[in-house]
């Protein structure tokens, strides 16, 4: 199993990059071959990467994206596999090069570097975890697709509005389509953030039980972290409700999609920065070890995201 | 040479000659099939061996488009095709001269087979990939084929053909991208609405120019279109004819036939190209409502002026609104273009885009030239073999005539169910003998080496008195 997993590691990487190639073939020449092969090459490479994960899980006991470079693999999967989504819902093949790309470079990075078996967290190993970080990596992917096909629409417009009929204006869809593709990312990303963080709420008060009074005083509903996460997901709620109902359409839509993706970073960015304690279980000892002994939580390693430890 | 008989074309087209030339070269069904009487083309035989008419012309197929007019001649070896092409031209009353002229091509066997190709592939059409040309060739081919039977030649280089420019057309992007204005606008417009079926276009004039633009937007489904001119009667009489070529156009795509018209694309649901009429005093009415603004009017001054589509925009909640000025004068006050998400475009806007695509047409010639070499190839291949046929057919019948005997013999002695079991059986064998015999004379590594496998198998197999 662990050589089978070792070629998957060697093979996953060449799998994107092919895939990669044959969205940027499709870009450039538009060939019917290439319109043909990309979507079916970009479908066998998340089945053999979603194989890969499963008997990768398998050996280790957990789930495999607890470290950051098997996080960044992770992450390759849920782009590739969001992005065929949207894809094969709308029908416009033509910005794959670009998420392919994006996915490829994350798997190489996250297969290259990994070499040693990293330390994770024992509370990941927890089914309610894997279900949460799926949710919240899946979410937070199709929000990062909306945002990049809003960015393709502002580029179209501005090509069009200057008069310019290159490369772009020839292979990038229609204004609609791109519009289309980026509310359609949103409508994926909304309900897995709200399932995201309602299983995260119930995990959270599941592992409260379990671990020593010290970290469970930790864990709250009103940490920044999540709050925020519902502040976004309102954001986004009140989008498409102004797309479906009001009318929300074209350059003012995807305007307020790139604004809302920056905030979202932005806003992460200064919550992980200034409230770095919570969703920080890094902790190496077994969960039923810790809830025995509650009065060892000071020798608890829990590591900030900076690496010190607390 | 192709086998036993040789092809020729004489090609007269928009590379060497000026329209008029092709005028006076033009022949019409009625004048092609004279042509075929008077060369007397009529290849017939039932063993598909090359039967000439006592001119030596085994078949001919005129080609006549507006750009080129182009006779395929398959006659035996010896004939001067030449000589025989001009006395028929003459005797049909047709300008032969004209066909011996400098504006006149002549090319013979591959190379007219590849010149075929490259017709039927859109290589050698004035717009570079256009797809008319191959409907073209079918119809002359179905002529021809209605008044005689087409040669082994000119019949396999025909198939060739249509097969070639059918692999041009989907295994490269030759035939994409518009190239004309009409259909370049209408490009354009899909840039901003990918189905036009749920937008609404405005025709401001209607005049020839936008009548054909308009036939491009409902050929792409535009949910609703409507049309205002000055003239009310004016507008009433397009908007009908747009309607009666549409329900016209449906019902010949009903039928899997095109025609001449601009068939539309598939609207089962028949909820897309609605044509109205407005009069010329509610154009801001029917600006304020529009998606598509097309103006094609021969007004001296602009028409649609900048407070008009301002306050059309605020209705539209972001979505943009083209309009395209294809009228000169410009119809479109150039202030239009600065309001934001207007988006105007005009006649040289549409002109890059046809350059544009017109560029990439040419980058997929490379592409082309190599499928019409592979189909060149299998051309060859098929005329190194036909040496081959009439022996193989031959040692085919010698076979079948001795599993007939067996087959007689059987029955007489077994049962009918025995006898048919037996001939299946033979059928099998016969099947296989030949599969591999044919295969082996294939293989030979030269043409003597050939000639003598196929003299053998001839000497082995003749029939003789033991038989």
């Amino acid at each position: 199993m662990i050589v089978v997993m070792s070629v998957f590691k060697v093979l996953m990487p060449m799998i994107y990059l092919v895939v990669w190639g044959s969205y940027l073939w499709l870009f450039y020449t538009d060939h019917p071959v290439a319109r043909r092969l990309c979507t079916r090459l970009a479908v066998t490479a998340v089945i053999l990467h979603i194989i890969c994960m499963l008997g990768k899980g398998f050996v280790l006991g957990r789930m495999p994206m607890g470290a950051p470079l098997e996080f960044l693999c992770a992450l390759a999967l849920a782009m590739l596999a969001t992005y065929l989504v949207i894809e094969i819902r709308i029908k416009a093949k033509s910005t794959g090069f670009l998420v392919t790309g994006m996915a490829f470079l994350l798997i190489f990075i996250g297969s290259s570097f990994s070499t040693t078996e990293p330390e994770v967290s024992v509370y990941l190993d927890d089914p309610g975890f894997a279900g949460h970080a799926i949710l919240v990596l899946f979410a937070y992917t199709a929000l990062s697709l909306s945002f990049l096909f809003a960015v393709l629409y502002l580029i179209l417009n501005r090509q069009l509005m200057k008069h310019q009929f290159g490369l772009l204006f020839r292979r990038l869809p229609s204004l609609d389509t791109l519009e289309r593709m980026s509310v359609g990312a949103v409508k994926l990303g909304v309900p897995l953030l709200f399932a995201s963080l309602c299983l995260g709420h119930l995990w959270m008060y599941d592992l409260a039980d379990r671990m020593d009074t010290h970290m469970a005083a930790m864990l709250s509903p009103w940490d920044p972290k999540i709050l925020i996460s519902w502040v976004i997901l309102l954001g986004y709620t009140i989008g498409l409700v102004g797309n479906r109902f009001l009318g929300w359409r074209g350059k003012r839509m995807n305007v307020m999609a790139v604004v809302a993706f920056i905030s979202v970073v932005a806003a992460m960015g200064l919550v992980h920065h200034f409230f770095p304690s919570f969703h920080n279980f890094k902790s190496t000892e077994p969960i039923s070890t810790l809830s025995g002994f509650p009065e060892s939580a000071s020798h608890i390693l829990v590591r900030c995201e900076g690496g010190h430890d607390r | 040479m192709i086998g036993p008989t040789t092809l020729h074309v004489r090609s007269i087209n928009h590379k060497n000659a000026p329209t008029e030339v092709r005028e006076k070269a033009h022949l019409d069904p009625e004048l092609a099939t004279r042509l075929m009487d008077a060369l007397g083309g009529h290849y017939a035989d039932e063993n598909h061996d090359p039967t000439a008419s006592e001119t030596g012309c085994i078949s001919v197929i005129p080609v006549s488009t507006c750009n080129r007019t182009e006779i395929y001649l398959e006659v035996t070896e010896g004939t001067d095709a030449d000589a025989l092409l001009r006395r028929g031209l003459t005797e049909v009353g047709a300008d032969a001269d004209i066909f011996f002229s400098e504006y006149a091509t002549e090319l013979r066997d591959l190379e007219a087979v590849r010149h075929l190709f490259g017709v039927s592939s859109g290589l050698e059409s004035m717009m570079l990939g256009e797809p008319q040309i191959s409907a073209q060739l079918k119809d002359a081919y179905r002529l021809a084929r209605n008044h005689h039977e087409p040669g082994p030649g000119l019949l396999r280089a025909f198939q060739g053909a249509f097969r070639t420019g059918k692999r041009v057309r989907t295994e490269t992007r030759i035939s994409i991208g518009a190239v004309s204005v009409a259909f370049a606008a209408v490009e354009l417009a899909r840039k901003f609405f990918d189905k036009l079926c749920d937008h609404r276009a405005v025709l401001v004039g209607a005049g020839e120019t936008g009548g054909l633009a308009a036939r491009h937007f409902l050929q792409h489904n535009i949910g609703h279109l409507v049309v205002v001119n000055r003239s009310l009667e004016n507008a009433e009489l397009l908007a009908d004819t747009l309607r009666a070529e549409r329900k016209a156009g449906l019902d010949k795509k009903a039928e899997k036939n095109s025609g001449g018209l601009l068939a539309p694309a598939p609207d089962p649901a028949g909820k897309c190209g609605k044509i109205s009429v407005l009069p010329w005093d509610q154009l801001t009415a029917a600006v304020a409502e529009a998606d598509v603004i097309l103006s094609t009017t021969g007004a001296t001054e602009p028409v649609i002026m900048p407070e008009m589509v301002e306050a059309a925009v605020p209705r539209r909640k972001g979505k943009p609104l083209f309009l395209l000025d294809i009228a000169v004068p410009r119809d479109i006050h150039p202030d239009v273009g600065k309001i934001s998400n207007v988006f105007m475009f005009g006649l040289d806007d549409l002109d890059g885009i046809i350059q544009g695509n017109l560029d990439a047409r040419a980058g997929q010639v490379p592409h082309a030239q190599g499928i019409i070499q592979e189909e060149l190839e299998e051309f060859q291949q098929w005329l190194e073999d036909i040496d081959l046929r009439p022996t193989v057919a031959e040692f085919k019948a010698y076979l079948e005539g001795l599993k007939d005997k067996q087959v007689g013999f059987v029955r007489k002695k077994q049962s009918e169910e025995v006898a048919i079991a037996v001939d299946r059986s033979l059928q099998q064998f016969i099947k296989k003998v030949l599969g591999r015999s044919v295969s082996t004379l294939k293989s030979a590594q030269s043409r003597e080496e050939r000639e003598r496998d196929l003299e053998t198998l001839k000497r082995i197999f003749a029939p003789d008195e033991r038989d």
